[in-house]
């Protein structure tokens, strides 16, 4: 079993997104993985325990339980979750946990103990030997199902229309769209991923980075991946207020999280120290406020977009070298306070000899 | 603790596996408590049913508390009708489910919020099987005090749960409410439901079904062997008919069974919700 769905460790090999031959959304993953063996990244403890907080409140009057059925009846293995919530994440889970448990065929009940992780929510059809197969099935028809709804976007919006129109594009009955787990988000949530995988793609196939400062860098990543959204510019405030709602912030936050990281990674950042919780912060302000002035652009070819998505880089990156000033600053006056004034001051001095030229006071 | 439930686990598994095969033929075979003919039992419901169908509706809301009328909006809310659907409601006799969906689909506040073909709303079916004529005489004649006497997207018809009389591949949605107990051969139902249902269409069963939670479940045993059949004299002079009642409750497989029985024909995403603890579960599945 692939133990890295995500891969979101500090360490810049690490850090991005590995693809598989299959696809892995992030709508389709539970915040219920399971636990792997070997020492958990502080990244994916954050998103974790993040996601954890943020899903675990639901206490509902109704309980959801969801089944999975692998190759063998007796090992039906239940897991209870609060309603909503977990109708929502169940629409699409994950391989990896599915994949545990179907390693382990006979009635061992260690499975149980993967019961406390998610498991899937399909029926196996006549007994198939490929347990696999009919779970796949249904998430891709949903991926099919959502990927025909996005033309339909710019007209009917994020709406249970545009997908009922997409499923009789694939020939498939409108009812499916009952099925889906919060069903329009679903649709935003599909859409954020496909844009992060077309955005890897990019990436991969040869983006020429090298010749640009950090700055450039990240501003032509972002500028990439906003292009995407133009199609959709004019039901895109509708998408993130879908975002907004409190029953999707949590998948919203991780999926605009793996985002930014995702752009770190291609800029080269290789650091892990407290910096990196600093850095992914900035950047999602810098996305995030760029893609909320693209709204009201008219400018031609989103000008105005660019020329405000440089400014705002470079307020990041000035923002950072403000910092850094502070610390050493203060660094001295700790290491002043029971020297003498001279030596006070000769700290001083020897901080500001240390920057060469730019100033941040 | 984690021993603990270990053994729980294999402990339930195994009475699970060996009266799996046993409840499964019994259920053909019991008419609530009692062993029957199999060749009866049909006659045997349609008897009970015949009986009760007059004062139904009112014996609902009496035993539920009213909250039958919860159970049925969640089933449909769940459904999320649309307008130039194909439903077919099996065992909907007196049309509770039916109207609902209409009132969904047929919803002015629904046409003014979304933009609604009207042509499409035209082709809207929503038909309404029932083995029991009585029944559907009841329900006929709701519909006539709502209006919708003649109304073109309500469709009546008489027939078997185990032997429908519609086409493959016709129906978006098939919604089966307190009626999949009473069928002889559930595997049938089942495989019936599968065949009419379009691909991606909907399988929505509401049925009373098990309560493991401890305290909850003698108050509900109490209630259902003491109350309920008292009632049934009361208000509708018929003690033995909800008595079979309350015992084919339990005689029915609970709630991962007969989720295991819906992932054989053929259904994917097979899920369900208890509501009340599990005196209530609604049971949800696709055909891809």
């Amino acid at each position: 079993i692939n133990s890295s769905s995500v891969h979101l460790g500090k360490q810049s090999k690490r850090g991005r997104l590995r693809r598989r031959s299959s696809f892995h959304f992030s709508w389709q993953r539970s915040h219920l993985r399971v636990t792997k063996l070997k020492p958990l990244t502080l990244r994916r403890t954050m998103y974790r325990t993040a996601a954890k907080h943020l899903l675990g409140g639901g206490g509902a009057f109704t309980s959801t339980r969801l089944l999975r059925f692998p190759k063998l009846r007796s090992t039906i293995i239940p897991s209870s979750y609060t309603s909503g919530l977990c109708t929502s994440s169940m629409g699409g889970n994950t391989e990896s946990p599915m994949g545990n448990q179907s390693v382990n065929p006979n009635q061992s009940d260690h499975t149980a103990a993967s019961s406390s992780s998610s498991s899937t929510s399909t029926g196996e059809g006549p007994r198939r030997n490929e347990s696999r197969k009919p779970r796949a099935e249904f998430q891709e028809e949903q991926a099919r199902v959502l990927s025909a709804s996005l033309r339909h976007v710019p007209r009917l919006g994020w709406t249970e229309e545009a997908m009922m129109a997409g499923s009789r594009d694939v020939g498939v009955s409108p009812s499916i769209v009952g099925s889906f787990s919060r069903k329009e988000a679903a649709l935003v949530e599909f859409f954020m991923d496909e844009s992060l995988q077309l955005l890897m793609d990019r990436i991969d196939s040869g983006l020429d980075l090298q010749n640009l400062i950090p700055s450039a860098r990240i501003a032509k990543l972002i500028r990439i991946r906003l292009e995407m959204q133009i199609p959709y510019m004019s039901k895109w405030p509708q998408a993130l207020s879908i975002q907004a709602h409190p029953l999707n912030v949590a998948t919203s936050f991780k999926q605009r999280a793996m985002l930014v990281d995702e752009i770190w990674h291609a800029v080269g950042d290789g650091a892990s120290d407290l910096d990196w919780y600093v850095k992914r912060t900035i950047l999602g302000g810098v996305y995030s406020t760029t893609e909320i002035y693209m709204l009201t652009d008219d400018s031609l070819e989103h000008r105005d977009t660019w020329a405000f998505l440089d400014d705002r880089v470079k307020d990041a990156f000035d923002l950072k070298k403000s910092i850094q000033e502070a610390k050493y600053f203060a660094e001295d006056i700790g290491a002043g306070v029971g020297k003498s004034v001279q030596g006070l001051m000769n700290g001083v001095m020897q901080t500001m000899s240390r920057r060469s030229g730019g100033s941040a006071f | 603790m984690a021993l603990r439930s270990v053994s729980r686990r294999i402990g339930s598994r195994i009475l699970n596996h060996r009266s799996f095969v046993a409840s499964l033929h019994s259920h053909a075979t019991s008419f609530g408590f009692q062993e029957i003919k199999e060749e009866d039992k049909s006659k045997l419901v349609g008897n009970v049913f015949t009986n009760v169908a007059s004062s139904y509706d009112i014996m609902n809301d009496v035993m539920s508390g009213g909250l039958h009328r919860l159970w049925k909006e969640r089933l449909v809310g769940k459904l999320s009708p649309f307008p130039g659907m194909k439903h077919l409601d099996v065992a909907g006799g007196t049309g509770d489910v039916a109207f609902r969906i209409y009132d969904a689909i047929y919803s002015v506040k629904r046409r003014a919020l979304q933009k609604v073909d009207e042509a499409s709303l035209e082709e809207t079916q929503i038909y309404v099987c029932d083995i029991n004529s009585n029944m559907l005489n009841v329900g006929k004649q709701r519909a006539a005090e709502r209006g919708l006497r003649d109304n073109k997207s309500l469709v009546w018809v008489e027939g078997d749960a185990e032997a429908l009389s519609f086409d493959d591949n016709s129906m978006d949605g098939y919604t089966i409410a307190f009626g999949i107990r009473n069928v002889t051969h559930i595997e049938k139902a089942l495989a019936e439901a599968y065949r009419v249902l379009k691909r991606g269409g909907r399988f929505l069963c509401l049925e009373l079904s098990h309560v493991e939670i401890p305290v909850f479940k003698n108050l509900y045993d109490l209630y259902s062997f003491q109350v309920i059949p008292n009632l049934g004299e009361l208000i509708a002079g018929d003690r033995e008919s909800y008595q079979y009642l309350v015992e084919s409750v339990r005689r029915f497989p609970p709630q991962e069974r007969f989720a295991a029985m819906i992932a054989d024909a053929g259904f994917e995403k097979v899920e369900y919700e208890n509501l009340v603890g599990g005196v209530v579960a609604i049971h949800s599945a696709i055909k891809l």
